[in-house]
């Protein structure tokens, strides 16, 4: 029940108030995709591992790939290789 | 959670009343003015202390110059697929430690400071001191006035004419100056994008609408006080978007092309001028920025921002 109303309150805001600023977070999935996976994979304790993600998403930080459910395949390279 | 309020409503009653303390001279310790510039002091404090973050993300977008060729790769190599394109391009900016996104930070930051504010000044309306508004100053805030409206009154709380006409005021202002950053960011700050993200971009033009109306519904129940403070930062958004965008802008983007043709055209002048030796004026000009030859390049493939 509480998962179905936190999800619906991150789905709402990635609808109508996200999209109207510029993109911003420095991760993939962003951080709000990020709590949707993980409340609705890990309940309560999703919720702290969205808050953690949230703090992680800083101007210090360089972001990158980093799900709460890891899919099948998944590296850190990027396969275009570096310069 | 008082624990974790208090410091807060001590740091902005702090800061506000240091302001006014200073400002108490000039304009006299009742005056709205003083307290209306004493709020607006700690909106220019906190936006200053953010200023390095702003540099920062700046910096980095621009770093990403020299990253284009592989940006064009990921993008041609994943043409079909959003989120291994969305994916790789943040693997990419990781391995290169430069991240041109802005995280949700500057916000965040903002939000308690921006409640703590909201407390404090409701608790003037109320009589309830809050760090160190007490005593004496609760009693003067509590009279003081920004254009015949206590500040500690808002739409909704209130049935004096003049509290309401001077929110609407405010909150029209709010809704503008949202309205004309998001518009110049969106006309000339943004890389012209391709036509996979036009949805993305309708999507925008319709919030670009919906919001200031979201400010208003929302505005109605905020203090004169606070919605100073929104005004003011707003400004400031604003003002700061407008010198990048002016003078920094980012590679791709219309205000962009302005800038090098505007340099260019002025180089060409001096060129003429001194009786032009000089190589090629445009060479000069764009060395600054990093490769020349790039920039060139950027016009027809301008990087991508938008991951979602």
């Amino acid at each position: 029940m509480m998962r179905t109303v936190t999800i619906t309150i991150i789905k709402l805001y990635q609808k109508w108030i996200s999209p109207a600023f510029p993109a911003r977070c420095k991760y993939y999935p962003s951080c709000s995709s990020y709590a949707t996976s993980a409340i609705s994979h890990y309940g309560l304790r999703g919720v702290g591992m969205s808050m953690w993600r949230l703090l992680r998403c800083n101007p210090w930080s360089h972001g990158g790939v980093d799900y709460a459910v890891k899919p099948f395949t998944s590296n850190d390279k990027t396969s275009v290789g570096a310069i | 959670m008082n624990t974790i309020l208090n410091p807060l409503y001590n740091l902005v009653s702090g800061v506000i009343i240091l302001f006014h303390k200073a400002l108490t001279p000039i304009f006299g310790k009742d005056s709205g003015v003083t307290w209306a510039l004493s709020i607006i002091g700690l909106v220019i404090l906190i936006r200053i202390i953010l200023i390095p973050l702003f540099v920062k993300q700046i910096k980095s977008q621009r770093a990403l110059t020299a990253l284009q060729p592989q940006m064009k790769a990921i993008q041609n190599k994943y043409k079909d697929d959003r989120q291994k394109q969305s994916e790789e391009m943040m693997k990419l900016y990781k391995e290169h430690k430069t991240n041109p996104l802005a995280s949700c930070f500057p916000i965040i930051a903002q939000a308690p400071i921006f409640f703590a504010l909201f407390t404090v000044l409701n608790g003037i309306a109320r009589n309830v001191p809050h760090g160190y508004l007490k005593g004496d100053y609760l009693v003067s805030a509590a009279q003081a006035k920004f254009f015949g409206a206590s500040i500690s009154q808002s739409f909704l709380g209130s049935s004096d004419t003049t509290v309401k006409i001077v929110t609407v005021i405010l909150i029209f202002i709010m809704s503008a100056t949202t309205f004309t950053t998001q518009r110049q960011l969106m006309v000339k700050g943004m890389p012209k994008m391709d036509s996979s993200n036009n949805m993305m971009l309708q999507q925008q033009k319709i919030m670009l609408y919906l919001f200031p109306l979201i400010f208003a519904i929302s505005g109605v129940n905020f203090p004169v006080g606070v919605l100073i403070y929104w005004s003011t930062t707003n400004f400031w958004t604003w003002g700061q978007q407008f010198y990048v965008i002016k003078r920094n802008p980012t590679p791709g983007s219309p205000a962009y092309e302005e800038l090098q043709r505007k340099r260019a055209h002025k180089a060409k002048e001096e060129n003429r001028s001194k009786g032009g030796t000089v190589i090629d004026p445009e060479n000069t000009e764009l060395g600054q920025n990093g490769q020349e030859g790039e920039v060139k390049g950027q016009r027809k493939q301008p990087k991508k921002k938008k991951k979602r």
